[in-house]
């Protein structure tokens, strides 16, 4: 018989075993059904908060780099060229200085701040799906539209000096740009001659590059007046981020070890005790031609089995307990991570008891009456 | 009792005791042929049982030497006995040793997997033996749910699946209706013609006066 056929013909009957058992697979399921809802109601529900206070601090707004400059500090943008290829940028924008802009549709309406925007990805500037960048269309957030007295986003808007532009559609303020506030952009194509820049924005990657790339794009600002020009970052969220990383997900392993860990001791104690009920089964397969290793692996697989069950029964009860009381949800990786884990821990817990019952003399144990 | 000359199995001066001081067996000694059927008699407690579980690499006797096809066998790593019990001897114990908690059939078919026999076959030899020892109508009952005779008759099943070249029955017969018996004695016999060397435990004098040699304790 082949490796595999042997292996499949070992688990058969290890599976057999088991159904054969009811009682005493139940009282594993239980144990290891508990130990994997006890640790995703404890640490689980820790780890489903901690991701949600990180994904929040992950958010893009966490991890901008805000330029501001004012007028006469040379800032243009032929920045944006020097940050392209820059590692560990994913999305840099430039926007003119303000212009009041008013609707076009009545003279001595309210104004409100226009900025020519550049970039070379118009998503991150939150544009409807097919806005075109030609320069002569503006969009404007809800905000922005209600103080201009625009309804249904579409309009026009004139500048002081006569200029004028289209209204293209509403915006979504990203997080990121909240700070240009009520905002209006006109996307312009790549600028042939370099425009003053009012304020540029650089998005990291990852909020721990905040940091290094808040240095980099000092570098390469290349200004004539550094006075002029104000740089703000959210390292103190970054720094943040690190420490709920840290210390929550510290709580969050150590908690969980220890319930495996008891969890474990439970098992150990559970299968010692289930293997001494079933030293006449083992004393018999001994004694018919079963080898040592045969044993501890029938009782292993016998417990991985009743594990495998048990945590997925385990999780799925902690996962409705969890949904039902409105708690976040950890994520399907710990999920997995959590119930791996509890049989692995299982398994292992029975491998000494395994050892014992293949150890012992088998006719010893069939003699026993 | 010795017995000479090359024989399939053979125990060479076995001494055995359970307890410190209190020997069971000393110096033990004798030959089992293909194609012969020993009886082991002699009062209870005199070791007969403990001779059967020493003959078939179930213990590890104090000192001597239990041989299979004239290979020693005592200093063998316990995987090697474990399979040779698998693959050479067939077994039927006292109280038959079923597992109370799987089917008559999967009893049967217990030792097919510790010789890494494919199950299908096995299982079609299985009914076969069932069949042959009238307890077929029973492959999917539990241990518990049939008769003394017919848990003994299962156990020899078990102990034929494999086609034994050394068979061992400690009171085959003991829980056995007459009829019954002479079906297992024939069956004992029968695994004699095929090569096997047969030992039975027994104090039925019926069945010591069928075999061919009788062993006292």
């Amino acid at each position: 018989m082949s490796g595999a056929r042997a292996l499949l013909a070992v688990v058969r009957e290890a599976f057999a075993s088991t159904i054969a058992q009811p009682v005493g697979s139940a009282i594993g399921l239980v144990v290891v059904a508990g130990m994997c809802a006890a640790v995703l109601l404890t640490s689980g529900r820790t780890v489903a908060a901690e991701q949600q206070v990180v994904a929040s601090i992950d958010s893009a707004g966490t991890r901008a780099i805000v330029v501001r400059a004012e007028a006469d500090a040379g800032l243009d943008t032929s920045v944006l060229d020097r940050l392209t290829g820059v590692d560990g940028v994913e999305w840099a924008g430039a926007f003119s200085l303000a212009e009041d802009a008013r609707n076009a549709a009545f003279a001595g309406g309210a104004p409100v701040p226009l900025r020519q925007a550049w970039s070379e990805d118009w998503r991150e500037l939150g544009l409807p799906a097919g806005a075109s960048a030609d320069g002569a269309v503006a969009f404007a957030s809800a905000t922005a539209l209600d103080r201009l007295g625009i309804d249904g986003a579409v309009g026009e808007l004139a500048l002081d000096d006569g200029r004028g532009y289209a209204v293209g559609g509403r915006i979504e303020t990203p997080e990121h740009l909240a700070f240009l506030e009520p905002l209006v952009v006109a996307p312009q194509p790549p600028a042939e001659r370099a425009a003053p820049v009012g304020a540029l924005v650089v998005i990291a990657s990852r909020p721990e590059l905040v940091a290094p790339l808040t240095g980099v794009v000092r570098s390469v600002l290349d200004v004539a007046d550094p006075t002029r020009v104000e740089l703000r970052t959210s390292e103190t969220l970054a720094a943040l981020r690190g420490l709920v990383e840290g210390q929550l997900g510290a709580f969050g392993r150590a908690l969980t070890l220890g319930i495996l860990g008891v969890s474990a001791v439970l098992v150990g104690v559970l299968q010692y005790g289930m293997v001494t009920l079933r030293r006449k089964d083992f004393g018999r397969r001994r004694a018919l031609g079963a080898s040592q290793r045969l044993v501890v692996a029938l009782v292993t697989i016998q417990t991985a089995i009743v594990a495998g069950v048990g945590a997925t029964a385990g999780s799925a009860l902690a996962i409705g307990a969890l949904a039902a009381a409105g708690d976040p949800l950890p994520g399907p990786r710990y999920l997995l991570g959590v119930g791996t884990l509890a049989v692995l821990v299982a398994t292992l817990a029975a491998v000494l008891p395994a050892v014992s019952a293949a150890r012992r003399e088998p006719i010893a144990e069939l003699r026993v009456p | 009792m010795t017995r000479p000359g090359p024989a399939l199995l053979r125990a060479d001066g076995l001494s055995f005791r359970y307890e410190p001081g209190r020997p069971l067996l000393e110096g033990w000694s004798a030959g089992f042929d293909a194609g012969e059927v020993a009886a082991v008699t002699g009062p209870s407690g005199r070791g007969k049982s403990t001779l059967l579980y020493l003959l078939g690499l179930m213990l590890r006797p104090v000192s001597g030497e239990v041989l299979l096809d004239g290979e020693p066998m005592h200093a063998r790593p316990d995987r090697e006995r474990a399979a040779r019990r698998a693959a050479t001897f067939g077994f039927v114990f006292q109280d038959a040793a079923l597992d109370s908690s799987r089917t008559v059939l999967d009893n049967v078919l217990e030792t097919a997997l510790y010789r890494g026999d494919d199950r299908r076959t096995s299982a079609r030899r299985a009914h076969a033996l069932l069949e042959r020892f009238g307890v077929a109508l029973r492959a999917e009952a539990r241990p518990g749910q049939v008769s003394g005779g017919q848990a003994q008759r299962i156990a020899l099943c078990r102990a034929l699946l494999g086609d034994p070249r050394v068979l061992l029955a400690d009171e085959p017969t003991g829980n056995l209706d007459p009829t019954s018996a002479e079906v297992v004695l024939e069956a004992l016999h029968e695994q004699a013609q095929r090569g096997a060397a047969v030992v039975v435990v027994t104090h039925d004098p019926a069945l010591v006066a069928r075999c061919d040699r009788e062993l006292v304790l």
